[in-house]
């Protein structure tokens, strides 16, 4: 998806030179291998420092939030579906934004490509659907499909849902997808196993929140982690505390996440917090034929009324 | 709340209208009947913090 | 300081001898990662680990710590009472600590134990803890701890310094720990005259660090041109005010306290905590100094790289172990942030030539 880069640039460089938006919000070049910054680009002359690879994972949508600003922002499949969820909430105006789409094919992991190599990876490159990895004492190529973010190898909706310029051609959307193994492995646990699964899960976290805050759904002025009256959760490393914590936000995200990854992405530990909101998401999608941000016209199924809800779990 | 190891049953929803005091005691009678049956909450409970 | 060399295959039968004494932790591997952790019985560190993900300060730091317990029970004598919470506070050895960890405990020191506090916990799990640090023969690409006042060989902070050399260690000793460390062991020990080859080594290992950031005009800019200046807008645009980089930061020694109460049994536990928080500089009249995400990247940064240089002369409050930057969830690099600080030009520069 390099190739990307240029278009995107020539396109940030119109819109900011026709003053048609105040900023670009897209990304740079990282300064460690499988990594890009978001970053906000305001002059024109500034555009050649976008980019765009199979490192631009973070969800973009995060920035808009309250922002007042006319603002071009890059969007791949999943951030457009994030953006039609802000504007849904009143966090940003249709108006105010300049929606760049960008056709997606995927974004790389960065950890299982770590977890390949015994050495320290010094530089990674990608050439058509390869990706060109160079470390202490490898020196390799791996077909990007075989690397990709579990949620990207997922994807059904790879092309934005709501844009006005295009970096790219759109792609063609993946087929016969099986979104749901992993959920419905877990379903079949027994009782105890699921408890024990979520132990183990959570067994590393150290609470320094990167899920909820990479998440474009949590922007609550005071989130409830915070909240000290009355506090609603403890602090510490309890295991109780912690999954309290990760219930709970997953929760906060029902109907409205659109599996885009940056949770699993941003974790430092490597936690695959998607067990939880992917079990939300298949739910909305069973009772309530619902995917969340594909559409301005529809209210999420959690904000309205229809006489027909299978309410089944209520007696 | 199940799918994260809650036994089945231990959280349960009802919808009653204030004009329902029949349908109120019977749901509240059956839950704490159905609670009782499952006994205490083992797993998700907290009796004291366990930290180093 | 002596120097002694004892084969590795003797490595396993001297821990085995130090578990009597002491409890041991040390780097394993847990899904992928490494963490310092206490050993089991017959488990061994590991040594080929680059980088733990988590630093070596919760050793003697833990995330989260209790410190006192008490009852709310009126029919005690003792009610409403803080009273010691029981820890083990037995011998501890630390396997395979990296020079730039070691370093890091130093510097947490200077806030734990001054001329008018001194951390009775912190303090006593120090006291308690031999470091006993492997000498890093492979740094990371991110790591710049050669301009961070630190270095793969670095002592400071360590009761020994372990060198991979083939089929057996050499270990420089520190201190009278680290002496009692290599006793214990019962390794058979040779005196070696092994400085020239340590010296060798570690010049070597210094010429493998290729990331270096530039500190030398921290100490005489001026911090209110500094705090005003235009960068923090970019540096911390993409910032999402996550604890990432404090938590995995081996320096980072913020807490806060926290007390819980179950029925009546009350705990006051202290946990690890993160300027980079909303709601770490809350007042209780709800006004937060700090509220915005401007401000709270710009005091991470400026604690470490000008106010600590300044209260404390001994350098920057970071040892560059690298681990902010590659483990930053949006790639904020902290090489980058203090290249930015250390080149603003100084106003009194400009003020001179008027």
């Amino acid at each position: 998806m390099s190739e990307y880069t240029e278009s995107i640039r020539e396109i940030a460089k119109r819109l900011l030179e026709t003053c048609s938006v105040e900023m670009i919000i897209g990304f740079r070049k990282g300064t460690v291998p499988m990594m890009n910054e978001p970053h906000v680009i305001r002059n024109a002359r500034d555009t050649g420092d976008l980019v765009w690879d199979s490192n631009c994972g973070i969800n973009l949508a995060n920035y808009l939030t309250d922002r007042k600003e006319n603002i071009g922002i890059l969007a791949k499949g999943c951030d457009s579906r994030n953006i039609v969820t802000h504007i849904l909430e009143n966090k940003i105006k249709r108006e105010q934004l300049v929606i760049i789409g960008v056709p997606c094919k995927g974004m790389i992991d960065k950890r299982k490509i770590t977890r390949m190599f015994n050495g320290e990876i010094l530089e990674v490159l990608e050439d058509n659907g390869q990706i060109l990895i160079r470390g202490n004492g490898f020196d390799t190529r791996l077909d990007k499909a075989d690397v990709l973010q579990e949620n990207c190898a997922l994807c059904t909706h790879r092309n934005p849902v709501i844009y006005d310029e295009l970096a790219a051609e759109l792609v063609g959307e993946q087929e016969d997808i099986d979104r749901y193994e992993d959920v419905r492995k877990l379903e079949a646990m027994t009782t105890e196993e699921k408890w024990a699964y979520f132990d183990d899960l959570l067994k590393e976290c150290i609470r320094c929140y990167a899920c909820k805050n990479a998440c474009p759904l949590c922007y609550c002025p005071t989130c409830f982690v915070d909240e000290s009256k009355p506090q609603w959760v403890g602090k510490s490393q309890d295991a109780i505390d912690i999954r309290t914590f990760h219930f709970l936000r997953a929760f906060h995200c029902a109907g409205r996440c659109t599996d885009c990854g940056a949770c699993q992405r941003a974790c430092p530990v490597g936690i695959n917090m998607r067990v939880f909101t992917k079990k939300l998401e298949k739910d909305c999608l069973d009772l309530f034929d619902w995917e969340a941000g594909m559409s301005l016209e529809s209210r999420p199924p959690l904000d309205v009324y229809r006489p027909d809800d299978p309410d089944k779990f209520i007696k | 709340m199940e799918h994260m190891g809650i036994e089945p049953g231990r959280i349960q929803f009802s919808w009653i209208s204030s004009a329902e005091a029949t349908k109120f005691v019977d749901v509240v009678n059956k839950v704490t009947d159905a609670i009782k049956e499952l006994g205490p909450n083992r797993s998700f409970v907290k009796p004291e913090t366990k930290v180093a | 300081m002596p120097i002694v060399k004892f084969e590795k295959q003797n490595w396993e039968t001297g821990l085995n001898k130090l578990r009597r004494a002491y409890r041991l932790c040390g780097p394993v591997e847990d899904k992928g990662f490494h963490y310092f952790k206490d050993l089991g019985e017959a488990e061994l560190p590991d040594f080929g680990c680059l980088n733990t993900r988590l630093s070596a300060k919760g050793i003697v730091y833990p995330q989260s710590e209790d410190m006192f317990e008490y009852s709310l029970d009126e029919t005690l004598d003792d009610h409403h009472v803080m009273k010691d919470v029981q820890k083990d506070y037995s011998p501890r050895i630390v396997l395979g600590i990296r020079p730039c960890d070691a370093k890091a405990v130093k510097l947490v020191k200077l806030n734990f134990d001054t001329a008018d506090y001194k951390d009775p916990y912190w303090l006593r799990a120090w006291e308690a803890t031999t470091f006993v640090g492997l000498a890093c023969d492979n740094p990371c690409s991110a790591c710049f701890c050669t301009t961070a006042g630190c270095g793969p060989y670095h002592e400071e902070g360590l009761d020994v310094l372990l060198v991979d050399n083939d089929d057996h260690y050499m270990a420089r000793v520190l201190t009278e720990k680290g002496i009692r460390f290599i006793e214990t062991a019962g390794w058979d020990t040779t005196g070696v005259d092994g400085a020239s080859l340590i010296e060798e080594r570690r010049a070597a290992a210094e010429a493998k660090i290729v990331s270096h950031v530039s500190t030398d005009r921290l100490r005489g800019a001026d911090t209110m041109t500094l705090h005003a200046a235009g960068i923090w807008e970019d540096i911390s645009f993409s910032c999402i005010n996550c604890g990432t980089c404090t938590f995995v930061c081996p320096t980072c020694w913020c807490f806060d306290i926290q007390d819980e109460v179950h029925g009546k049994q009350g705990k006051r536990t202290r946990n690890w905590d993160s300027c980079m928080f909303p709601i770490f500089t809350v007042h209780t009249t709800g006004h937060n100094p700090r509220g915005s995400q401007l401000q709270r990247v710009r005091q991470r940064f400026m604690h470490k790289l000008k106010y600590f240089v300044d209260k404390y002369d001994q350098g920057i409050m970071c040892v560059g172990c690298g681990r902010c930057v590659s483990q930053c969830p949006v790639n904020i690099d902290i090489r980058r942030v203090c290249e930015l600080m250390n080149d603003l030009p100084a106003p009194d520069a400009c003020a001179a030539q008027e």
